[in-house]
């Protein structure tokens, strides 16, 4: 499909809204921060739209097939690794980790081809294993998906001319991803998820995950349409990773594992994993929530209690909560768009029930 | 000018463990005709349209659309071929909207998101569907959600049409409109259909022709008028229905 078709596929007069008003939220509240200028406060930002962009490819599989996608987060680490791996200068890298295979130390690129590197490394590892698992769904296909992830991990924590093993690997150096490179990236990864979701492509996978059997006979090869998300998502995983890794300056297989992806899912579950918008507001929430947390376990602290580790079980608490009475997330699974706003607005003159506006246009029409 | 196609069964073949669920079946459909699939539950009916439309490997035999063996082709590439099914227990795309889960009929077979797009909003309409497809197809009435399968099968512009209990759960009232949908359909949309249903009315007043099964073998087919008379179909399934 070329580039002209797929932009004419997306129906833009009605939908393009979402996508205005995320990058809106997103450049505002990044406009305001950078205006307060405050380190710390900064920090938090870069960290908060780096998982965003984690977050956002997490929802480009898993919220559209449906499949809970354990790997994805072995994916950023791979990204995380193969970038710093790239844009480290050979002098540094012999340096840090002496164990590397000199065809590593040797390589070096520029680092944002290095980023780039990093999430095809992904992508690659992700085609070449995932076409047999696409195969299963439900919890046939999150078992599968979780062995990965342990495959993954293990690789990582254990490749010691790669990775440097179990031991911090240091990427030295200055640090590279910049607070505009990651809110640049972020608006990118936004317009190109939703365009995806909202794609024939995108649509087909989205039928596969609320019915295979009919998506099936209605023609739709479900094998195929979830390869292509779940190579997409790990490029967009990796891509992420690459940008972690190149903020953090140190990492470890460890910063890819289960912590980790417990706070993405978090994030995408407590938004609401069938939307972008879903995966927009939750990473937001989320993250205000356990910085707020993190004050309150600072204050604790200070007054002699030790609540270290309160914020994850706050978090997963919520989880638990949302999954009982809200599992659509705070979105509902639906996208925020002009209409969407409209209804809630309370002066709205329409009526909030849709049918009766959907009659009334027609009337009209 | 409009084009013809024939549908064909040739000997088909299936057993479960031993026991044969459909026994040498054949059949044969024109666009343009309601071929009615009876007998009695149990008889090998929906065996039969899950081997018809790939979601089930034959043991022997064919099934056709014009010269292309379908009966070998995985399931999703069969509706490219003009053969489309509905499904006794709904199956529609719940989160999706009305109009998604129309236009998912036609991207299916390889039309073009604009032209699908267009495609489904018509059949929609069509349907009187038109005012709810920007509604969730999950909070549809239990005959819209009828309705919109059919209109997701129409919109892949099917020669064939496969229609598994499309009246079940369906009160008396709405089976006649439904019957009032289906009728001039052939004709309109130059398609086929094979129906498969309980309801004796909607056979009997919606169909050029019957093939009846029991223990998955042929034991009638025919004229609807002819089929009723025939003595092992009133002993093996019309029953008192039928007098």
């Amino acid at each position: 499909m070329n580039m002209k078709d797929f932009i004419k596929d997306l129906d833009f007069s009605r939908k393009s809204s979402t996508v205005v008003f995320l990058i809106a939220i997103l450049v505002l509240i990044g406009a305001f921060i950078w205006w307060l200028n405050i380190p710390f406060i900064e920090d938090i930002f870069t960290n908060g739209t780096i998982m965003l962009i984690m977050v956002l490819g997490f929802q480009l599989f898993m919220g559209n097939s449906g499949i809970l996608n354990w790997s994805y987060v072995g994916y950023v680490g791979i990204g995380a690794f193969a970038s710093a791996i790239f844009s480290m200068t050979p002098a540094l890298k012999a340096l840090q980790i002496p164990t590397m295979y000199p065809f590593l130390i040797s390589l070096h690129l520029p680092f944002p081809l290095a980023l780039i590197a990093g999430a095809l490394v992904a992508m690659i590892v992700a085609a070449l294993v995932a076409w047999p698992l696409m195969r299963l769904s439900d919890s046939v296909g999150a078992i599968t998906q979780f062995a990965l992830l342990i495959v993954i991990n293990v690789l990582l924590s254990q490749w010691s001319q790669v990775t440097n093993g179990p031991r911090t690997f240091t990427l030295g150096g200055t640090r590279l991803t910049s607070f505009w490179l990651v809110l640049g990236v972020a608006v990118l990864v936004i317009i190109l998820v939703y365009c995806y979701k909202e794609s024939s492509l995108g649509l087909k996978l989205r039928a596969t995950r609320d019915d295979r059997y009919a998506a099936r006979s209605s023609g739709i090869n479900f094998v195929a349409v979830r390869y292509v998300a779940y190579v997409a998502s790990a490029g967009i995983g990796g891509l992420a990773g690459g940008l972690y890794s190149h903020y953090i300056l140190s990492i470890t297989a460890a910063s890819f594992y289960l912590n980790e992806l417990f706070l993405l899912l978090s994030m995408l579950v407590i938004g609401g994993s069938m939307s972008v918008s879903g995966a927009f507001f939750g990473t937001l929430l989320v993250t205000l929530l356990r910085q707020g947390l993190r004050q309150v376990e600072l204050f604790l602290y200070k007054t002699g209690f030790e609540a270290s580790g309160s914020a994850e079980i706050v978090v997963a608490i919520i989880l638990i909560a949302f999954l009982i009475w809200r599992p659509n997330g705070i979105t509902g699974g639906r996208e925020l768009t002009w209409q969407s706003i409209k209804r809630m607005l309370p002066i709205a003159s329409e009526k909030k029930d849709p049918i009766s506006n959907n009659l009334k246009k027609e009337e009209k029409a | 000018m409009k084009s013809k196609s024939t549908f064909t069964v040739k000997a088909l073949c299936k057993s479960f463990s031993g026991l044969k669920a459909v026994d040498d079946v054949s059949l044969r459909l024109e666009t343009g005709e309601i071929l009615g699939l009876i007998g009695p539950n149990g008889s090998g009916k929906t065996t039969l349209i899950n081997i018809m439309t790939g979601m089930l490997p034959k043991d022997s035999g064919q099934v056709t659309i014009d010269e292309h063996d379908i009966s070998e082709m995985p399931a999703y590439k069969v509706p490219s071929y003009g053969l489309v099914r509905t499904y006794q227990t709904i199956r529609l795309f719940k989160n999706l909207s009305c109009l998604e889960n129309a236009v998912i009929g036609a991207i299916g077979v390889g039309i073009k998101r604009r032209e699908a797009t267009r495609l489904a909003a018509e059949l929609l309409e069509e349907l009187g569907l038109g005012y709810k497809m920007d509604l969730p197809a999950q909070g549809l009435t239990f005959r819209d959600q009828r309705l919109l399968e059919i209109a997701r099968a129409l919109a892949a512009k099917p020669k064939f049409l496969l229609l598994d209990e499309p009246a079940a759960g369906l009160n008396e009232e709405e089976t006649d409109e439904l019957l009032a949908l289906l009728k001039p359909m052939p004709e309109n949309k130059n398609v086929g259909i094979i129906i498969v249903d309980h309801d004796m009315r909607l056979i009997m007043s919606l169909c050029n022709r019957l093939h009846v099964l029991n223990y998955g073998k042929t034991i009638a087919e025919g004229l609807p008028e002819d089929v009723r008379k025939n003595p092992e179909v009133v002993k093996a399934y019309l029953g008192s229905a039928a007098s």
